[in-house]
């Protein structure tokens, strides 16, 4: 039987929650800002309809109000680990590119890729505090095949709309783990996950 | 056999009765009242450019013997035109609702049709049983970028129309306007009014998804609103309202993060807390208030232009000296 959580580990809790959600919803609105400056400059048209990308960790989910809050955290490391990736090849790819031609959109994006894993980090946080081990990332795969300059801004394109939906799906998350009763299902999770 | 023919407003229509020859004689009825023979031909009923008022039953009878040979009924309408379709999520995240209407009437029955589908999964939209013209869907996906496709087919006896709306799943999310909203004047406080509201009872967790608020608010004489948006809590101290004048108050809810403003409140009126009135006392109506002790009546303060000292004459006459001055020098200067 999982033991209730002592007060400070709840304070804490709820208080690595409140943070959390302060820097999705700043994530957020910086993603929305970026994504009308990168379909502007990158010339690409704001109602285009993206083909899930491989790679792109999906935001949508089916049940998600029936998650426990282990899955919810594990979940969402997951994403912004994979975020973490795939901005640092897009900055990569912008600066090979456009070099200097498109600095702004350039420091949008290593200010976004902070945030990301600021927000990774807070994450690990949470998962320590549930006395939940920390998955280890995973290791480079093989180097992704190498996609037209087209094909790259699609994909751009992609990865930032799916990061504002994984912003607000976050913040949706924290508040749910911050939840007292959401909290205890956290700690009894520990007792019935392998 | 009861018939019922269906034609468009304008049309030019021809009723035969029945299996009766082209010559043979006949009389035809609407609603009862028998057809002039200028609109037969032979035994066809012949209208021409027929309209709304000309719907109703019409029934051919064999000349001689009045068998009845022949009863329709006849619905003049026009064919739909495109619908207007509206989708929204009131009660985010469980699900939304879609309800439409015809932009002008058609007159005759028409059937609707409506369509979801969401990337390449078809939805079921479930109807309402009030209003018919609505239906529900539940998510069964949140935080999707995939949009959903609703289409809204309207058909007739005289045709078909349709309209398809595409939005994804946070647009939509509007919740209804904050309910039981209370103004309130604060007392000793003549520039406050305290502001509470509650959330719409249509939105199931306001926990996770909490709604922010805006609140406007003006005073009756004028016609500029002031605005506050509050990101917490379902109360707010209005503190720069204009002594003694009445205000208008409303609220409007959103989601935290996603999708647009509610329609604003039901409005609430208030006043500021004011004063009461204190009334100017001189020594007379002291001394009168003291002395009449069964009376309650407090004579109106005085505006005094001189002492009683000063007083010449006597009665209604009395003047002071101070005013009998002033009319002396008018009266000199004038004469």
């Amino acid at each position: 039987m999982a033991a209730a959580d002592s007060p400070s580990t709840a304070l804490r809790r709820r208080d690595l929650c409140s943070r959390g959600i302060r820097l999705a919803g700043k994530m957020r609105a910086d993603v929305v800002d970026l994504l009308d400056a990168y379909v502007e400059q990158q010339g690409l048209d704001a109602s285009a309809s993206v083909a899930a990308v491989e790679g792109v960790p999906l935001a949508a989910v089916e049940r998600w109000d029936e998650q426990t809050g282990t899955q919810r955290l594990l979940e969402n490391l997951a994403a912004y680990r994979a975020f973490r990736a795939l901005l640092a090849q897009m900055l990569e790819e912008q600066r090979e590119q456009l070099g200097e031609a498109d600095a702004g959109l350039g420091r949008a994006l290593a200010a976004l890729l902070l945030q990301v894993s600021a927000f990774a980090y807070h994450l690990e946080e949470l998962l320590r505090l549930e006395s939940r081990g920390v998955p280890g990332e995973e290791g480079d795969g093989p180097p992704p095949p190498r996609l037209s300059l087209f094909e790259q801004k699609l994909r751009g394109l992609g990865v930032l709309r799916e990061l504002a939906q994984w912003a607000v799906r976050s913040v949706r998350d924290l508040r749910q783990l911050a939840k007292p009763s959401t909290a205890t299902g956290a700690a009894s999770d520990l007792a019935e996950s392998p | 056999d009861i018939h019922v023919q269906y034609e468009r407003v304008g049309a030019d229509v021809t009723m035969k009765c029945g299996s009766m020859d082209w010559d043979a004689a006949v009389t035809w009825t609407a609603n009862g009242t028998d057809i002039d023979e200028s609109h037969l031909n032979g035994s066809y009923l012949i209208l021409k450019n027929v309209d709304l008022s000309q719907s109703g039953q019409y029934s051919c009878y064999e000349g001689s013997s009045w068998h009845l040979k022949y009863q329709t009924y006849l619905r003049v309408g026009i064919p739909p035109k495109e619908p207007v379709l509206m989708c929204r999520s009131n009660n985010y995240p469980k699900g939304f609702y879609c309800s439409w209407h015809l932009p002008t009437p058609t007159y005759i029955p028409n059937s609707f049709n409506i369509s979801v589908i969401h990337g390449t999964k078809d939805m079921v939209c479930e109807k309402d049983a009030v209003p018919k013209n609505r239906c529900h869907i539940r998510y069964l996906q949140l935080f999707s970028t995939v949009k959903y496709k609703v289409t809204l087919t309207v058909t007739n006896a005289l045709g078909k129309n349709f309209t398809t709306l595409i939005f994804d799943e946070f647009a939509i999310v509007k919740p209804d306007p904050p309910e039981s909203v209370v103004a309130k004047p604060v007392p000793n406080n003549p520039r406050r009014l305290e502001v509470s509201w509650q959330n719409p009872s249509s939105w199931p967790d306001p926990e996770t998804f909490p709604l922010k608020f805006f609140l406007r608010y003006r005073p009756l004489i004028l016609d500029q609103w002031q605005h506050v948006e509050l990101s917490d809590g379902t109360s707010h101290t209005i503190t720069d309202a204009y002594a003694g004048k009445e205000y208008i108050i409303q609220v409007a809810a959103k989601d935290n993060d996603i999708g647009t403003w509610s329609d604003w409140s039901v409005a609430v009126h208030a006043t500021p807390w004011t004063e009461e009135p204190k009334h100017l006392t001189t020594e007379a109506q002291i001394t009168e208030t003291t002395s009449a002790s069964t009376s309650s009546f407090m004579a109106p303060p005085t505006t005094k232009i001189c002492d009683k000292g000063a007083m010449v004459g006597s009665g209604a006459m009395a003047v002071c000296w101070t005013a009998g001055l002033v009319v002396a020098a008018y009266s000199v200067f004038f004469i």
